[in-house]
């Protein structure tokens, strides 16, 4: 890879800066959609969208000849990290409306019920939120390649 | 940056004109180096143009997810199978074109 050092403070920048609204790259503004989430799941489905572009994009750099081999070998690298991150945000997602609905099935139902789905709930939440936070950096690191060369 | 690569790929084009006027028992190597040069540079130019796509992309998701955000609609399942079955396809084909490139 030609600029490691550059896709690394941008993969830093990217990861802790989650909340940053866009990031200006020469003429180019990236807009982060995350940052537009005002609630949990949508942050967990604007990473997952964003993530596929990431990779959409690093396709088509891996398709094309004029790309030096090394720096689709880690693309390629970042990608077998960050996919897995990605699968593992989405069963947290799902654990986590899993638990939303059955605390609001929950409502009508006796004291006791309710305080066990609000504890589920509360749980559901904070695994989605560590799974959002592990899949952020690895990421974030794929977008970073993707940016890399750009001046 | 599009602008300055086409310039820098303009330049060498000039350079490599000037070829034949350099000392015979270093032509090959300067064509070769202004070769290594136009390589390196026309995948810096596919890059940026994928870096363009990439922006219009994340501008994309960030105004569907600012519409949800403002209409205060709730990520459904079928919201989060849709994404994540676009990871998995971009995933596949990805690895895909990672497999015929080492195989070129």
């Amino acid at each position: 890879m030609r600029h490691p050092l550059r896709a690394l403070a941008l993969a830093c920048a990217l990861t802790l800066t989650p909340a940053c609204a866009s990031l200006q790259l020469g003429s180019t503004r990236i807009e982060n959609p995350i940052a537009a989430a005002q609630t949990i799941d949508q942050r967990a489905y604007a990473l997952l969208h964003a993530y596929a572009a990431v990779v959409e994009e690093a396709t088509d750099i891996v398709a094309d000849t004029a790309t030096p081999l090394a720096f689709k070998r880690a693309l390629g690298r970042a990608e077998q990290a960050a996919t897995p991150a990605a699968e593992t945000l989405q069963i947290a997602v799902t654990a986590y409306m899993r638990a939303r609905a059955d605390f609001d099935a929950a409502s009508g139902a006796n004291q006791p019920a309710i305080q066990r789905a609000a504890t589920a709930l509360s749980v559901a939440a904070r695994r989605l939120n560590e799974a959002l936070a592990a899949a952020q950096a690895p990421i974030a690191e794929l977008e970073g390649l993707v940016r890399a060369n750009r001046s | 940056m599009l602008n300055m690569l086409l310039q820098l790929q303009l330049l060498l084009a000039a350079l490599s004109a000037f070829l034949p006027l350099v000392p015979a028992e270093h032509r090959v190597r300067a064509a070769e180096i202004l070769d290594v040069a136009a390589k390196a540079l026309g995948a810096g130019n596919v890059i940026a143009s994928n870096v363009d796509d990439l922006a219009i992309k994340l501008a994309a998701i960030r105004a569907e997810v600012e519409t949800m955000a403002a209409a205060g609609r709730v990520v459904t399942s079928e919201d989060m199978d849709a994404a994540m079955d676009r990871v998995r396809t971009a995933s596949a084909a990805f690895r895909a074109a990672l497999e015929a490139a080492e195989a070129q």
